[in-house]
Order: structure tokens, then C-alpha cells, then sequence
């Protein structure tokens, strides 16, 4: 059930463009992983285009360095995975609200929504990378 | 992501295709702010072709409907795809954005 059925990579500097192109990834790999149900196909993406865009709004870079953002996108018979680094970023170890804010509230609603998309989301801090890693059990596994 | 705008009878259609995200958010903002701006104060955002949104879509929707309503009058928005319309639930906006099926219907009962 662990064997991996398709898998991309995306790295690049962390800017809004960057969205844009992994979310390309992310068609991509439907292409291929097309056994995949819509629903789960939807939520993923979701949650993975939230998970980045958190890192190319709020990331900041070592001094001198460039903030980079490094994707891992795998397909599983029953399990989706993504690993989502912030590569030479300043270390913050805290994590965003995961309440949802007032409804008049422009922004605050990212991690809430990873929440409610993904089984499993665990962050991992090494140095200067920090790697979010989201799973999603596929609802009717092939 | 590409916009457009069309007045109407009653209200001013924005449409908008491709991905409502961080690189479209602010676009959204500008197109509406000019809409409010020219004096239009009840908009349709019709998302027949706004294939996905996220939490910076949302951001941008909820400051376009602030803009509408501080100008005295609304934003309403239509034809959405499964994507938003999940993403509107789990966030529980869909009670401040209700969803309506046509474009023409969204001020209808007014």
C-alpha cells in the first residue's frame, strides 16, 4: 500500500510565481494519478498551494541568502503525501493559528483549512529548513 | 488569472478566469475597486470559470465585499465550481458569501 505510484519535484525561489508553476506540478501529477477521486485530488491541491503560499507570504530569508521553496509531491495507493520545505528561512518555530478568524477577517483562514483537508500534518525543523508534511488518506483507495 | 467586467441592468458582472490565488488576489481587488470606484455599487462576481481559490482569494473576496457594502451596496457571487464552493464551506464563508446559481438571479430578490 506504501508503494509510491507517481511522484514530482518543484523547487525555486520562494515568490508568488512560483504558485502558479507548482500548481501546474500538481495537474501534473493528476495526469498521471488519475485513479485518484476528484474529491481527494481537490483537497490536496488545496491544502498544498495553501501550505506554499504560507511559506512566500510569511517565510523570511537568512541574511543574505534566498528564500527558496522545495516540494515533494507523492501518490500512494491509499495515501497522499506532499513535503513542503522553507528552505533558508530565519528558524520560527511557532506555528500559525489554526482557529478560523472573524467572518470580516481578510486572512487567517490557511492553516485551518489544511486542517480540514489533511489526515496528517506534521512540521519538521532542521537548521535553516523548516518542512511541513501533509497526508491525506485517500477516501476510496484504489 | 484574467478578468472582465460588463454592466447590466441592475448590477456590474466581474468574471473571472483561472486560479483565485495569491498572484490573483490583489487583481481581484484593483478590478473591483475600480467597479466601486466608477460608482457601480451592486456586483456580480461570477466564478463559472474561477477553477480553484484559496485563503488569499477568500481574503480578496471578503475585501471586495467590504468595499461594496461600505460604498452602500453589495457583492454577490455566482456560478461557483466545486473547488470554491468546498473551500467556502470548510471555512464556513458561505454564509457571508451565499453562492447563487445564475449571474442574473444574485439580486433578484431584491
Amino acid at each position: 500500500m506504501t508503494e509510491v505510484l507517481a511522484e514530482r519535484a518543484y523547487q525555486a525561489p520562494a515568490t508568488p510565481e512560483a504558485i502558479d508553476e507548482l500548481h501546474t506540478e500538481l495537474d501534473r501529477i493528476w495526469e498521471v494519478a488519475s485513479f485518484v477521486p476528484e474529491l481527494d485530488q481537490m483537497a490536496f491541491t488545496t491544502a498544498v498551494i495553501e501550505s506554499a503560499s504560507n511559506i512566500v507570504q510569511h517565510g523570511v530569508a537568512v541574511a543574505g541568502g534566498e528564500l527558496r521553496l522545495g516540494v515533494t509531491l507523492t501518490v500512494m495507493a491509499s495515501v497522499l503525501q506532499a513535503r513542503i520545505s522553507e528552505i533558508g528561512a530565519v528558524p520560527s518555530p511557532e506555528l500559525p493559528s489554526a482557529s478560523l478568524p472573524d467572518d470580516d477577517q481578510e486572512s487567517g483562514r490557511g492553516l485551518a483549512l489544511i486542517e480540514a483537508l489533511m489526515t496528517t500534518i506534521t512540521v519538521e525543523l532542521r537548521g535553516e529548513t523548516k518542512t511541513w508534511v501533509l497526508s491525506r488518506e485517500i477516501e476510496t483507495p484504489a | 488569472m484574467r478578468f472582465s467586467t460588463e454592466q447590466k441592468d441592475s448590477y456590474t458582472e466581474v468574471s473571472g478566469t483561472g486560479r483565485l490565488n495569491m498572484v490573483a488576489a490583489p487583481k481581484l481587488r484593483e478590478v473591483v475597486g475600480e467597479v466601486v470606484s466608477a460608482g457601480n455599487k451592486r456586483i456580480v462576481l461570477n466564478m463559472l470559470a474561477t477553477e480553484f481559490i484559496d485563503s488569499s482569494g477568500l481574503g480578496a473576496l471578503i475585501g471586495c465585499l467590504k468595499m461594496a457594502r461600505q460604498a452602500g451596496g453589495d457583492l454577490r457571487i455566482a456560478c461557483v465550481q466545486p473547488q470554491v464552493k468546498m473551500v467556502l464551506e470548510l471555512t464556513s464563508m458561505n454564509r457571508v458569501l451565499t453562492p447563487h446559481a445564475t449571474a442574473e438571479g444574485a439580486f433578484s430578490n431584491d
